[in-house]
């Protein structure tokens, strides 16, 4: 049930947003401010939301060396940074986390 | 001048010049499709997620949210704070569409990214006559539109077969990881980011996953704030 809410609430923002000038106001000029404010929208959301996956994956900080999660993820932005391109990030985490849960017991 | 085109030759120019985009929107959105069923909706939920509100960002964001069950304000409060920037690209289309009806213009913002505004801004701004050209606009975004689906479809189907201890759902991080980074060019970009990723952290505790509405604000202030002091520095000089 909730899930659905979900899917009309964000369905519904995402096309408020796209449509607010082209269907529905004329478009005038930004405060600077809010201008510049946008332009932090994106390092500040996804590192909000990165650094939780990474470092508490269960909602608990976990830096231990049992929770392989922060290795793959600082694998995958060494990655991400040198070839500049998703699917470095992608690949190498996902590499890296399953040699971490898989491999490392094995030895 | 240049003569203007026809419907038809605008429509096949926009779906050629977007052609190479797809691969990299194609394996994201398998990928998106995976996260979908990875944080636990059904396999007909994520497609219409993504068929009704056709973002990736926003899509992962309510996935992930999902999966931690977060109540539903915050859910869509962080997909609208991650969709802002289709306000400027809202702001920036509407005077080369205010000549066409409503209908057309609903049309043109459901189907409206990142990828289809930049090639439609593009062809729009060339001289000559500009009656047509959202046809060009239209035949990228559709371009886009079914094969993002098709993807996303696929994905969600592939998804829903993994065992969950190939801890797919954290590709769904990944995901952002690779977002992130590119998202990060200046000094205030990563003082915004290294702020907000602490803030998260120190509020993970919180409930109903408040910390990443709080922690994204922080980062915004950081951000500004040392433009700011930049600005202020330069000034001085």
């Amino acid at each position: 049930m909730s899930t659905w809410l979900v899917i009309f609430g964000v369905a519904f923002v995402t096309f408020s947003l796209r449509a607010s000038f082209i269907v529905f106001a004329d478009p005038h000029r930004f405060p600077h401010a809010f201008r510049q404010a946008l332009g932090f929208v994106s390092p500040s959301v996804l590192a909000a939301i990165v650094a939780p996956g990474l470092l508490a994956p269960a909602g608990m900080l976990a830096l231990g060396l049992d929770n392989p999660r922060w290795i793959a993820g600082l694998v995958a932005i060494g990655f991400a940074i040198v070839f500049r391109t998703p699917f470095a990030a992608i690949l190498s985490g996902m590499a890296a986390l399953w040699a971490l849960q898989w491999g490392l017991p094995l030895l | 001048m240049q003569e203007l085109r026809t419907p038809r030759q605008e429509f096949i120019d926009g779906s050629r010049e977007i052609a190479p985009v797809l691969v990299g929107t194609i394996p994201f959105g398998f990928v998106v499709g995976v996260a979908a069923v990875a944080a636990g909706m059904t396999p007909f939920e994520g497609i219409a997620l993504s068929v009704l509100s056709f973002s990736g960002i926003a899509q992962l964001i309510a996935a992930q949210l999902i999966a931690v069950d977060s109540p539903v304000l915050v859910t869509i409060a962080a997909a609208a704070v991650v969709s802002l920037r289709f306000l400027m690209y809202s702001a920036a289309l509407s005077p080369h569409l205010a000549h066409l009806d409503t209908r057309w213009r609903m049309l043109l913002s459901y189907v409206m990214t990142d990828q289809s505004f930049a090639f439609s801004v593009r062809r729009f701004s060339e001289p000559g006559d500009i009656r047509n050209r959202h046809w060009h606009f239209l035949g990228g975004a559709l371009t886009l539109y079914f094969s993002w689906q098709a993807a996303v479809i696929f994905g969600v189907v592939a998804g829903a077969q993994v065992p969950a201890r190939w801890s797919l759902d954290f590709a769904v991080v990944l995901c952002f990881i690779a977002l992130l980074v590119p998202a990060v060019k200046t000094r205030a970009d990563l003082a915004a980011a290294i702020v907000a990723a602490a803030i998260a952290l120190a509020f993970a505790g919180l409930p109903y996953r408040l910390a990443l509405v709080v922690a994204s604000l922080f980062g915004i202030g950081a951000g500004m704030a040392m433009e700011l002091a930049h600005e202020k520095g330069a000034g001085r000089r």
